[in-house]
C-alpha cells in the first residue's frame, strides 16, 4: 500500500458546470438523488390522474366515460408507474442523497453508475409513456401482466411489447443502484463506523438493495421470455405450445414479493429516524430492528406464492406459504412496538414529519392486518380478487411507503435544499391525505367483503353509493397533492433559509451524520473526514 | 440500547486531520477537489441504450426504418461506452489503486450475482416445466439432444477456465509473453465451444427442424443455449480487450483490475454452463 500511495496524483479539481449543463453531467450522489425524486414526482401526477380516471370510470356502474379498454390501460399504467415510476426511484432518491452522508463518505462508489442508473430510467419512461399512442394503445394486462391475457393473443400490439421492454430496462437501473449502495456501505464507511453504528435507513437501505439484486434479475428473466413470447413465437408460457402460464406466476412473484419489501422497507428506514427525532429520545432496540429487517428480507423469498392460493397450488403448498407469510408479521410487529416504545414517554413534537410517521403507523398497522387475514387460505379464497385486496395494498403501499416517504421528505427537506416548507400548508396537506385516505380506501374492505371484484371496468348497480362516496374522496388526496406541489414548489423559491446543519435540533438523541455537516452539504460533504466515535450503552 | 432521554449526548463526530485518511480518501488540504468529476458520459450512454432498444424493438416488430437508424443507434452506445472507458482509465491514476481495486472487485461480484440470478430464473422455468408441469420430458416430438458433442465442448470450456486462471498467475509474476499464450489459449478455446455449440445448433435446424418456436422445449433450449452464449461472446470480447491492454501495457501489477474482472466473468460463464450442460443434455 505504501508503495501504491506514492503513486497517487491528486486528483485535479472538478470541472465546474453551472445551470442545466451541471445537472446533466453531474455525478454528485446528492443531485442525483434530487433528480430521482423530482423524476419520481413529475411521475407521481402522472400516476395520480390515472387513478382518477379510474375513480371517475367507476362512478356509475356502466359508465361511458371512457371505454372498457382504456380503462384497463389507466389501471395498468397506474400502478406500473406508481411502483416503477415513483415509489422505487422516490426511496432511491432519497437512499442517494442520505446513504453516502449518513455513512461519512464523499459520494456512492462509483459516481458515475450512479448516474447512469437514473439516467436509465428515462427512456424506459418514455417508452411507457409512448405506448398510449400506438395502434392497439398501452400496456393493459396489469402491473403483473399474467400471460395468456398479456400473451400475444390477447394482448396484441405494441403497447405490451414496450412495457415489457421498458421493465426490462427499467431493471438494469436498479441493479446497477443496488450493486452501488452494496459496494457503497460495505467499503466506504467513515473510520470507526462499524456494521452496527449505521443508522437504520442505512441498514433499510442494505436490505433493500440485496432485495433488487437478487429479485429484479428473475423480473428481467422472465419478461425477457414473456416479450420472446410475443415478439417471437416462443412457447414459455403458452399452453398451446407446452408452456405453462402458472409458471409466470410463480417467477413474477418470486420478484413481486420482495419488490413490496423493496418499497416499503425504505420507508421502515425513515420512520426509524423520525419518530426518535420528534419524541426526543434515542431509538428504542436498535439491534432488534436490524435483525428484524435482515429477517423480512430473508423471508420475503419465501412467501411469493401467497398471491396464487386460488391459481392452482397444491395443499401442502399452500399451507407452506401461509405459514411464511404470517411469520413475517413477527419481525414487522417488532418494528412496530419498537417505534412506539421510542416514542413511549418522549416529548412529542408534533411537527409535519411526525405527523406522517404517525400516519404511517396508523395506516400500516390496518394494511398489516388485512395482510394477515390474507395470508389465511380459506380467507384468501373468499376475498380473492376482489376490492379488500385493493384497500390491503393500497393501505401497505399509500398508507405505508407513500406516508413514510412523506415523513422522509417533511424531515430532510431542510437539509436538501437549505429552505423550510410552510408548516401550516404542510399539515393541510398532511390531514388532506391522511383522512382523504380513509375516505377512499377504507370502504373498499366492505366492497371486497360484499364481493365487488377488483380491475373490473363495470359492477352490480348494488355497489354504487360505496363507489360514487370513494370517487368523491379523490378530490381530497388530489387537493392534498396540490398543496404538497404547491408548498415544494414555493419553498424551493422563497421559503425561509436555513443553514443550522441541524435544524431540527434532533443530532443529541440521534447518531446520524447528515445532521453534523452543512446545510445544504457541499459537493464534497463533509469538509473534514467525519471519524465516528460509537456511543456505547 | 439506553432508554434514558435525559441521558448524555451522542459524541459528535469531529474531523479527523491527525487520524489516518479513510479508504479512498487521500488526506487533501483542499477538501473542493473531493467533489466528483462531473461526466457527460451516463447520460449520453443511457439514451444510447433507449435508442438501441427502440430500434430492436421495431426491427422485431417489422416496421421497415432505414438501416442508418440501426447504425446510428449502435454509435450511439459504443461512443459513449469508449468514451466512459477512455475517462476512466484516465482517472485511474488519481486513486489509491488497492481501494479501486477493492470496490470494484466487490461490485462486479454481486453484478455475477444478479447475473447468475437471471440465468437462476431460466433454469427454474425448465426444473418446473420438467417436474410439476410435464408428463413427459422431453416432449413427444422433441429432437435427442446429443449429450457427447456438448461435452466435448462443455470440457474444452471448464479448461479454458483454467488456462484463463494460468494467464492471470503468470501476469501477477511478471512473466508477460507466458501471460499472453495462455491468454490467447483460452480466446482459442472459447471460440471452439462457440463453434461446437454452432455446429450443433446447425445440425439440430438442419436434420431434425428443430427451432425456438418448437414449443416450450425448443424455447427453452435455444433461449438457454442462447443467451449464454452471448455470454461466452461479451467474455470473449472482454477477453481480446485484456491482450489489447496487455499489449500496449495499460496494465501492471498495480492497475489490472481489467484481468480480474475477466477472470470473473469467465468463471462465471463456464459455471453457468456446467448446471447448463447438466439440466439441458443429461438430465
Amino acid at each position: 500500500m505504501s508503495t501504491a500511495e506514492a503513486a497517487v496524483a491528486p486528483a485535479p479539481a472538478p470541472q465546474a458546470y453551472s445551470g442545466l449543463m451541471d445537472w446533466l453531467t453531474t455525478t454528485d450522489h446528492k443531485k442525483i438523488g434530487l433528480l430521482y425524486l423530482m423524476f419520481a414526482f413529475v411521475n407521481a401526477w402522472a400516476g395520480g390522474l390515472f387513478a382518477g380516471v379510474v375513480r371517475l370510470r367507476l362512478w356509475s356502474p356502466n359508465s361511458s366515460f371512457i371505454s372498457p379498454h382504456l380503462y384497463n390501460e389507466m389501471l395498468t399504467m397506474h400502478a406500473t408507474v406508481m411502483i416503477f415510476m415513483v415509489i422505487m426511484p422516490a426511496f432511491v432518491g432519497l437512499g442517494n442523497y442520505f446513504v453516502p452522508i449518513m455513512i461519512g463518505a464523499r459520494d456512492m462508489a462509483f459516481p458515475k453508475l450512479n448516474a447512469f442508473g437514473f439516467w436509465m430510467m428515462i427512456p424506459p419512461a418514455l417508452m411507457m409513456y409512448a405506448s398510449f399512442f400506438t395502434v392497439h394503445g398501452s400496456a393493459r394486462g396489469g402491473w403483473w401482466s399474467y400471460p395468456p391475457l398479456s400473451g400475444p393473443q390477447f394482448s396484441p400490439g405494441a403497447g405490451e411489447s414496450l412495457w415489457c421492454l421498458a421493465i426490462i430496462l427499467m431493471g438494469i437501473a436498479s441493479i446497477m443502484g443496488a450493486v452501488n449502495f452494496l459496494v457503497t456501505i460495505a467499503d466506504m464507511r467513515a473510520p470507526g463506523m462499524g456494521w452496527m453504528d449505521l443508522p437504520l435507513f442505512v441498514w433499510s437501505n442494505i436490505i433493500t438493495a440485496w432485495l433488487l439484486l437478487l429479485a429484479v434479475p428473475v423480473l428481467s428473466g422472465v419478461l425477457v421470455m414473456l416479450l420472446s413470447d410475443r415478439m417471437f413465437g416462443t412457447g414459455f408460457f403458452q399452453p398451446g405450445l407446452g408452456g405453462d402460464p402458472l409458471l409466470y406466476q410463480h417467477l413474477f412473484w418470486f420478484f413481486g414479493h420482495p419488490e413490496v419489501y423493496i418499497m416499503i422497507l425504505p420507508a421502515f428506514g425513515i420512520m426509524s429516524h423520525v419518530v426518535p427525532a420528534f419524541s426526543r429520545k434515542r431509538l428504542f432496540g436498535y439491534k432488534g430492528m436490524v435483525l428484524a429487517l435482515a429477517s423480512i428480507g430473508v423471508l420475503g423469498f419465501m412467501v411469493w406464492a401467497h398471491h396464487m392460493f386460488t391459481s392452482g397450488i397444491s395443499p401442502q403448498a399452500q399451507i407452506f406459504f401461509s405459514t411464511t407469510s404470517l411469520l413475517i408479521g413477527v419481525p414487522t410487529g417488532v418494528k412496530v412496538y419498537s417505534w412506539l416504545a421510542s416514542a413511549w414517554g418522549g416529548t412529542i413534537d408534533f411537527t409535519p414529519a411526525m405527523k406522517f410517521a404517525f400516519g404511517f403507523i396508523a395506516l400500516f398497522v390496518i394494511g398489516g392486518l388485512s395482510g394477515v387475514m390474507l395470508a389465511v387460505v380459506p380467507f384468501d379464497i373468499a376475498v380473492h380478487d376482489s376490492y379488500f385486496v385493493v384497500a390491503h395494498l393500497h393501505f401497505v403501499l399509500f398508507g405505508g411507503s407513500v406516508m413514510g416517504l412523506m415523513a422522509g421528505i417533511y424531515y430532510w427537506f431542510p437539509k436538501m435544499t437549505g429552505r423550510l416548507l410552510s408548516e401550516k400548508l404542510a399539515n393541510w396537506h398532511f390531514w388532506l391525505f391522511f383522512i382523504g385516505f380513509i375516505w377512499v380506501f377504507m370502504p373498499m374492505h366492505w366492497l371486497g367483503f360484499e364481493g365487488m371484484p377488483r380491475r373490473v371496468a363495470f359492477y352490480r348497480p348494488q355497489f354504487e353509493p360505496l363507489n360514487r362516496f370513494i370517487s368523491a374522496g379523490f378530490l381530497l388526496l388530489l387537493a392534498g397533492g396540490i398543496i404538497f406541489t404547491y408548498n415544494v414548489v414555493h419553498s424551493l423559491r422563497k421559503g425561509e433559509r436555513t443553514s443550522d446543519p441541524d435544524p431540527w435540533g434532533v443530532n443529541d438523541v440521534q447518531q446520524s451524520l447528515e445532521w453534523t455537516t452543512a446545510t445544504p452539504p457541499k459537493p464534497w460533504n463533509f469538509d473534514e473526514e467525519p471519524e465516528f466515535v460509537p456511543a456505547h450503552d | 440500547m439506553n432508554m434514558d432521554p435525559t441521558s448524555t449526548s451522542f459524541p459528535a463526530p469531529h474531523g479527523a486531520a491527525a487520524a489516518a485518511a479513510a479508504p479512498g480518501h487521500a488526506a487533501h488540504g483542499d477538501p473542493s477537489a473531493h467533489a466528483p468529476q462531473p461526466s457527460g458520459w451516463p447520460l449520453l450512454l443511457a439514451f444510447g441504450i433507449g435508442l438501441f432498444a427502440t430500434s430492436f424493438f421495431l426491427l422485431a416488430s417489422g416496421y421497415h426504418v432505414m438501416p442508418l437508424f440501426y447504425l446510428s443507434a449502435l454509435i450511439c452506445v459504443l461512443i459513449p461506452a469508449l468514451g466512459w472507458a477512455t475517462t476512466i482509465a484516465r482517472e485511474r491514476h488519481h486513486q489509491d489503486p488497492v481501494y479501486t481495486y477493492k470496490i470494484l472487485r466487490r461490485g462486479f461480484f454481486y453484478f455475477l450475482l444478479s447475473e447468475g440470478a437471471i440465468f437462476g430464473s431460466f433454469f427454474a422455468h425448465n426444473i418446473y416445466l420438467r417436474y410439476a408441469h410435464a408428463k413427459t420430458w422431453p416432449p413427444v416430438g422433441a429432437p435427442y439432444l446429443n449429450p457427447h458433442l456438448a461435452a466435448i465442448g462443455t470440457l474444452l470450456l471448464v479448461f479454458s477456465s483454467f488456462t484463463y486462471h494460468w494467464c492471470h498467475q503468470a501476469f501477477l509474476k511478471g512473466k508477460k509473453a507466458l501471460a499472453k499464450n495462455w491468454l490467447l489459449a483460452t480466446i482459442g478455446l472459447g471460440i471452439i465451444f462457440l463453434g461446437i455449440q454452432g455446429y450443433d445448433w446447425g445440425t439440430l435446424k438442419a436434420f431434425d427442424k428443430f427451432t425456438y418456436q418448437h414449443g416450450a422445449f425448443g424455447s427453452e433450449f435455444y433461449w438457454m443455449t442462447g443467451f449464454h452464449g452471448l455470454h461466452v461472446c461479451v467474455g470473449l470480447l472482454f477477453l481480446s480487450l485484456v491482450y489489447y491492454r496487455m499489449e500496449t501495457n495499460q496494465i501492471d501489477q498495480t492497475y489490472n483490475f481489467s484481468l480480474t474482472a475477466a477472470e470473473y466473468y469467465w468463471h462465471f460463464v463456464d459455471i453457468v454452463w456446467v448446471f447448463l450442460f447438466f439440466v439441458i443434455y443429461l438430465l
